[in-house]
């Protein structure tokens, strides 16, 4: 690239920059989160563009937010972060005028347990934690303690989320999900480096190819991309597990930062669209917090046993809370030492 | 002796080739799968309609082009005073920034704009990936423009000012032109080293500025897809050959 | 003529100074601080990042990523010095053999390690091979292990022992090679016993430019050890990303410095300048 040859380009280089002129809404969300015309749908019809990025992890994308200049407008943290996030100033209160689809929501979410008012967020999806796993194991795992299994080694991942894994082996000791006992703590971190060395690896939705094709036998998964997995292969099972099991949502909420807060708000009130979120679910095969969208639904898959289980099941979840400083920077500790063994 | 030697390098050479070309020949594979199906030229397709991918490759682009551009001037400049007189201190920089590993560079430059940022109001972005390119590529053109100055004879500068030219104009219409090769064959290596960046990109870049080698890692994470196969071989044969004119350059 | 110089150096040593210098200091200041309550900084001041590397969990981090990296080295260096070899009789070809082994070095390494991934993993194409010739009935587990890792240092940083090598091979004096012939001596004799150690400082060199690099490696032992294989430079990442930490983070990044300058300065005292 000589500089004769870099000057004459630039003209060019310049008009290739100078794209698209219409408004913006920059997105960050979990991976697999929205229907293939879900976007596309909110651009034509608002005329607007947005940028639409992944995340797989609460840790990663609080990782990129936390310095306040992220860019991002609405992101879509699961409810444990919330309250760390409004005490670190990243969240826009929320005007309800622009939100009038929030009576759609389910009543359960209308009031819950991490923003009673729903002032800072609207519950977007929910779910729970379990074990997808592969028929031809036997017998077929039945609780957390299955996966403590010496004879699954190298065919069996955790969720790379420090919540999830601890979670898992305080379950299985037969404790909270939120414990904050920091010997129960410890408890769990030694149950999760027993574990470790059977583990192939720690993985989030990327282990569900690895499930499909047969490489992994037992995976701590998402109840969403499980069934994502279960669509692509007929030899899959889910199970929730016996011990109990974390039940978590996540929410959208706008960035303080943001500057497009009429727009992120038009954004949110049509995610709450009836038709909007039924899509979602049947593209992604999630349980919606919208009640309207919900009765959309077909019966097979308004209730499917997994998607959305029965109450009985139900009973042995747990939801995931946001822990007292103290306890959160034991557990962000415990972690390190867990990942680096 | 020679034969065992020859058998051993024809071995060494199938095993720094061979997964390169197995991963260009199969991204003409019709199947996603290892096993071969038929030529197809589907993950080329796929691959330039993405709109993801066509983003990500005209910010990788335009982030070398200008990094190129910045490291170039600055490098030789840089290499050409210190060819006149050596300087242990900037020395010491260019090493520093040359032994120094990439990962660290990459948090050390994210905390450094973070603290930037309680100042003053900037964010990541494309600017903060350039600056990152330059300052690991810069050592690269200064040493590389410093082995070609050795070839030089400094009494040509002097033969010119003699006969009257300013030192600026001595430097500009002598040395300049003997230098064109090894600038070019510079800018062609921090082209290289810039495009194919991943960790300190990933690290200081923002919402806007995705670049090719972080789409291809996110497609690498999640798992067997094999437009990832078609992208790898274009940026293979892109770089390859980059890096052959430039080293054709280096001779000259 | 020193005003002019001056200003040539300008570019150059701002840069320096701004996104080199500043960020070092930079991350020492960010060590001796405390992390806040969901990642972020603060007061107080305190050596406590520190105190925290002497954790023998992380000390056996430390431990396993130089002996990764010293494994790695001495493969590569095993693997490079016949090649170096090789390319020295090579006669006319030389140029092109050096070209061959620079090329793929040069392209992207994202590309390449994935390249290793596409062959190594369950699904890949080694797994495939063996499977449909009924060599195995069931996938190796080729991947996500240490011994990917150092399949993948040492293919990325094969050319970087060969180089030195080769040029330490090029400047032995021909005459001594053929007094050892006349004497007697047989080719692997000379070869261990004259041209091995007149090439020492090749191979010195080699060692070194690849032992650097493989310690702070960070996409190597993330993409092919899977997360479970991790190094020092893995460990760096994580605490300035999903871990929050960034005072502990800052302490391991000034480790990792402690102990790769030294290495580099001793690189360096041998040939000034000599990097092109």
């Amino acid at each position: 690239m000589t500089r004769r040859t870099f000057l004459l380009s630039t003209p060019a280089l310049a008009a290739a920059c100078a794209r698209d002129r219409r408004p913006r809404l920059n997105v960050f969300n979990w991976s697999n989160y929205v229907a293939p015309g879900t976007i596309p749908g909110f651009e034509r019809e608002f005329g607007v563009r947005v940028r639409y990025a992944v995340y797989e992890s609460n840790e990663e994308m609080l990782a990129k937010l936390l310095a306040g200049n992220s860019g991002w407008d609405v992101v879509f943290p699961t409810n444990s972060m919330i309250r760390p996030m409004l005490e670190n100033g990243l969240l826009a209160e929320l005007n309800h005028a622009g939100l009038p689809n929030l009576r759609h929501l389910d009543s359960e979410f209308r009031a819950p347990g991490w923003d009673p008012n729903l002032t800072w967020c609207v519950p977007y999806m929910w779910g729970a934690t379990g074990i997808l796993y592969n028929r031809s194991l036997a017998p077929p795992p039945r609780g957390w303690a299955d996966l403590w299994n010496a004879g699954l080694r190298g065919r069996i991942t955790m969720l790379d989320d420090q919540a999830e894994v601890l979670g898992a082996c305080l379950k299985k000791l037969g404790w909270s999900l939120n414990a904050t006992d920091p010997s129960q703590i410890e408890q769990a971190k030694r149950e999760a480096l027993t574990l470790k060395p059977l583990l192939r690896a720690y993985l989030n939705a990327e282990v569900r190819d690895q499930v499909v094709a047969g490489d992994v036998l037992a995976a701590q998964l998402w109840a969403t991309t499980a069934l994502q997995a279960m669509a692509a292969s007929p030899s899959l099972d889910f199970v929730y597990p016996d011990e109990g099991f974390p039940l978590y949502a996540d929410n959208a909420v706008i960035l303080r930062e943001s500057q497009r807060g009429e727009l992120a708000h038009a954004f949110l009130n049509y995610l709450l669209r009836p038709e909007v979120a039924a899509e979602v679910v049947r593209a992604t095969h999630t349980a919606t917090a919208n009640a309207s969208a919900r009765a959309l639904l077909p019966d097979p898959v308004r209730s499917h046993p997994v998607l959305f289980p029965p109450p009985d099941v139900l009973s042995r979840g747990e939801w995931f809370q946001s822990m007292p400083v103290a306890a959160q920077r034991l557990r962000d500790r415990v972690w390190t030492e867990i990942k680096a063994a | 002796m020679s034969r065992w030697l020859k058998l051993y390098a024809v071995l060494i050479f199938t095993f720094l080739h061979l997964p390169l070309l197995a991963l260009a020949v199969f991204s003409f594979n019709s199947s996603r799968f290892t096993l071969w199906e038929g030529f197809s030229l589907a993950w080329y397709k796929a691959l330039f309609s993405d709109p993801q991918l066509s983003e990500a490759a005209l910010n990788s682009l335009l982030v070398a082009v200008a990094a190129t551009s910045l490291a170039v001037s600055a490098g030789t400049l840089c290499a050409y005073g210190l060819w006149k007189r050596r300087s242990g201190l900037v020395e010491g920089g260019l090493y520093l920034s040359l032994a120094t590993p990439e990962i660290v560079m990459g948090i050390s430059l994210l905390a450094f704009y973070q603290g930037l940022f309680r100042f003053l109001d900037v964010r990541l972005g494309m600017h903060t990936v350039i600056l990152a390119h330059v300052t690991f590529s810069i050592a690269y053109v200064v040493f590389v423009v410093m082995a070609r100055l050795r070839t030089l004879d400094p009494a040509l500068e002097e033969a010119a000012m003699d006969l009257g030219a300013t030192e600026l104009e001595a430097f500009w219409r002598v040395t300049v032109p003997s230098l064109t090769p090894g600038v070019a064959a510079a800018a062609l290596l921090v082209f290289t080293l810039s495009f194919d960046d991943y960790v300190i990109t990933s690290l200081v870049a923002g919402v806007d500025s995705e670049t090719l080698p972080m789409v291809i890692y996110a497609m690498a994470r999640r798992g067997t897809n094999p437009v990832v196969n078609a992208v790898s071989t274009l940026v293979v044969v892109l770089l390859g050959a980059f890096i052959l004119a430039a080293e054709r350059l280096r001779r000259a | 003529m020193t005003r002019l110089r001056t200003l040539f150096l300008a570019p150059a040593s701002t840069l320096l100074v701004v996104l080199v210098l500043c960020p070092t200091i930079v991350v020492c200041l960010y060590s001796l601080l405390t992390r806040g309550a969901y990642g972020g900084l603060g007061p107080p001041w305190t050596a406590e990042s520190y105190l925290r590397l002497f954790d023998p969990l992380y000390l056996k981090l430390l431990a396993r990523s130089l002996w990764l990296a010293v494994v790695s080295t001495g493969l590569c260096l095993l693997l490079g010095f016949p090649l170096a070899l090789f390319i020295s009789r090579a006669g006319r070809r030389k140029q092109v053999f050096l070209l061959l082994v620079i090329l793929p070095f040069w392209t992207s390494l994202l590309v390449r390690i994935y390249a290793w991934m596409f062959l190594l993993r369950d699904t890949g194409l080694i797994n495939t091979l063996l499977m449909s010739l009924g060599l195995t009935s069931e996938p190796l587990p080729l991947l996500y292990n240490d011994g990917a890792v150092i399949l993948g240092l040492v293919y990325g940083h094969l050319p970087f022992t060969v180089l030195p090598i080769y040029a330490a091979l090029e400047r032995l004096d021909r005459s001594v090679i053929e007094a050892s012939a006349d004497l007697g001596a047989r080719p692997l004799s000379t070869l261990w016993r004259v041209i091995l150690p007149m090439s020492m400082p090749g191979i010195q060199a080699g060692g070194l430019l690849v032992f650097i690099p493989c310690l702070g490696a960070y996409l190597i032992p993330d993409l092919m050890g899977g997360g479970k294989s991790i190094m020092i430079g893995n460990l760096i990442q994580n605490q300035f990303t999903t871990a929050r930490d960034w005072p502990f983070g800052a302490a391991v990044s000034l480790l990792l410095m402690a102990l790769v300058l030294p290495l580099a300065l001793l690189m360096l005292r041998g040939k000034p300048g000599r990097l092109a």
